[in-house]
């Protein structure tokens, strides 16, 4: 690290990070670190000395000056002449142009970057462009207005000319860039040329891509990519892009295709994992079948998969979901059992529960053994308990349980909010409902129109009541 | 009355959200009790509530009802009681469906 002035010991902290993750490219999940363009340089200050700038300047307002404040390719050529003039003595090294470049790349255009690049060596033959300096203008060129591919080839031509190969950082930070601005198309596209002409995608590439493509695009499109990848490149899904399908399929109720994937991931000598079978317990949760849930259970067990807390929380929170709460409460106790703490989800789950069974009671005497373990409760639970009181008619404990809230500082949601509106107008305490109404607005919970709505029909539903002379 | 039905009809039913936000050109009498020309019928009734609410309107005996005072009668069809249950209705009156 050396000595750099502290106004650029962010900069060098941030590239520093891009520079080793393009060295070890499979040790990081992301090899390209979120990217907040010029906030890196955003210290640099236009005027003259660097040393006046406070440190961290990570956390400053994005209102302070970046250096570059114009697109225009010579003001910024100028720019930068005067800011090596002036700073004499301060390193001029390759990360400080790097954030140089990065800061301008984030305000101008592809082609202008490439521009500012040559003019930095031009002036600065010291200055050799990295492989960082190459993915700075490919993600820029990523992200420009172009809509075919032509400027990616650009900055990818200039690298290989200048004798840097592209390798699988390069591909991810193409990837995620593209993807960032919703080309993923093109992301799959540039992803096969890649893997023809230099490297083939790293595992998180290739499954941040899939999640991507589960996530935006058609089945049948993941599908084709898989095995576009497998058969020309032998690339192969591994246990992670098996838990990305699942997970897509479950949440959209296609449990079939949930078990189908199970057996081909099998098939393939992978072994399920604890997150995978969480993963399909959540998916029959989704569609409350509570009996299929214990079996998914049974056959970790079975397979000698240790269930962790998610599992356990999926577990009660499905049963409960189907209206199973003793069977839920029993494997609170198991849970104990096995060493595992509940927390906060696994007793608003159950709470849930028995809030469905009606037994708000119940659910409340479980707020208390939650307290007492040491477990607080969150504005769900609150929710979840205001919700059970109202339905089960215990309004008094409901309106109590609003006070506790509102003091909390909680929010409301949807569904209790409604029905707690709707048990006061049903009782004729109005005003009450319209400071329900006033709480919720102050507080935010809901918008206006939703919380006025749901006062509205309340108070129409109400009036119908009244007509037919159910209430009086 | 579910919730989820609530969402529904907020999401699926666009034109019964835009009756509530539509800035409409207000009738005269209400155009003086708001100060403005233009509103929605969701800020009007946000103005009248807070407008009870500043100068305690609400009947000390039974919270439920609300005393208007004369600026407030001009808008509730001169009632010098209304009850709160009847705001939304009552408000709704000066926000006649739109006829196309």
């Amino acid at each position: 690290m050396g000595k750099f002035p502290t106004s650029l010991r962010s900069a060098v902290s941030s590239s520093q990070l891009k520079i080793s993750s393009s060295l070890v490219p499979a040790e990081s999940p992301s090899p390209m670190p979120k990217r907040k363009p010029a906030s890196s340089t955003r210290s640099w200050p236009s005027s003259k000395s660097p040393k006046t700038q406070n440190s961290n300047d990570s956390s400053k307002p994005p209102n302070s000056l970046p250096p570059f404040k114009s697109p225009d390719l010579s003001d910024a050529k100028k720019l930068f002449n005067s800011i090596v003039t002036t700073s004499r003595g301060a390193p001029l090294d390759l990360r400080f142009h790097n954030s140089l470049l990065q800061s301008y790349a984030s305000i101008s255009t592809a082609n202008d970057s490439i521009s500012f690049l040559r003019h930095m060596i031009k002036t600065h033959p010291t200055f050799s462009p990295d492989r960082l300096t190459y993915h700075i203008l490919l993600a820029q060129s990523c992200k420009g207005d172009d809509s075919t591919l032509a400027p990616v080839h650009q900055a990818l031509n200039l690298m290989v000319t200048n004798g840097v190969n592209p390798d699988k950082v390069t591909t991810d930070i193409a990837v995620r860039s593209l993807c960032s601005v919703d080309r993923i198309e093109d992301a799959v596209e540039l992803v096969k040329e890649l893997s023809l002409k230099h490297s083939v995608p790293d595992t998180y590439t290739y499954n941040f891509l899939v999640r991507q493509l589960c996530k935006f695009r058609a089945l049948s499109t993941v599908h084709n990519f898989i095995d576009e990848m497998r058969s020309s490149f032998s690339v192969k899904p591994d246990l992670v892009t098996y838990t990305i399908l699942i997970d897509n399929v479950c949440n959209s109720k296609n449990l079939r295709e949930a078990t189908r994937l199970l057996g081909v991931l099998t098939e393939e000598g992978l072994k399920p994992d604890c997150f995978l079978y969480n993963t399909i317990m959540k998916g029959y949760c989704m569609v409350s079948k509570g009996s299929e849930v214990i079996e998914v259970y049974k056959k970790m067990k079975e397979n000698g998969v240790e269930p962790d807390l998610v599992t356990y929380n999926t577990l009660i929170f499905g049963l409960s979901k189907s209206g199973r709460a003793k069977e839920a409460r029993k494997y609170l106790k198991v849970m104990v059992e096995m060493g595992h703490f509940p927390d906060v989800v696994t007793y608003t789950s159950l709470m849930n529960g028995l809030c469905r069974e009606g037994d708000a009671l119940g659910a409340f005497a479980l707020l208390e053994e939650m307290e007492a373990r040491g477990c607080s409760p969150n504005s769900c639970t609150y929710n979840t308990l205001l919700y059970g009181f109202c339905k089960s008619r215990f309004l008094e404990k409901g309106i109590e349980l609003y006070r506790s809230m509102k003091e909390d500082g909680m929010k409301f949601e949807t569904a209790s909010y409604a029905a707690l509106v709707r048990t006061l107008c049903r009782h004729g305490k109005i005003a009450e409902a319209y400071e329900v109404f006033d709480f919720a607005v102050e507080s935010k919970s809901l918008t206006d129109v939703a919380a006025f709505s749901t006062l509205e029909s309340a108070l129409k539903g109400l009036k119908k009541a009244r007509e037919q002379g159910r209430v009086v | 009355m579910l919730p989820q039905r609530m969402k529904q009809v907020i999401t699926d039913n666009p034109k019964k959200l835009a009756n509530l936000i539509d800035l409409v050109n207000l009738p005269t009498p209400l155009r003086e009790f708001m100060g403005r020309s233009q509103t929605s019928r969701l800020g009007c009734f946000m103005r009248v509530w807070s407008y009870i609410k500043e100068h305690n309107l609400q009947d000390p005996n039974n919270k439920n009802v609300v005393n208007c005072d004369q600026k407030l009668r001009s808008i509730l069809l001169g009632k010098p009681q209304v009850e709160l249950a009847e705001l939304p209705s009552l408000i709704k009156l000066h926000f006649p469906k739109k006829t196309s």
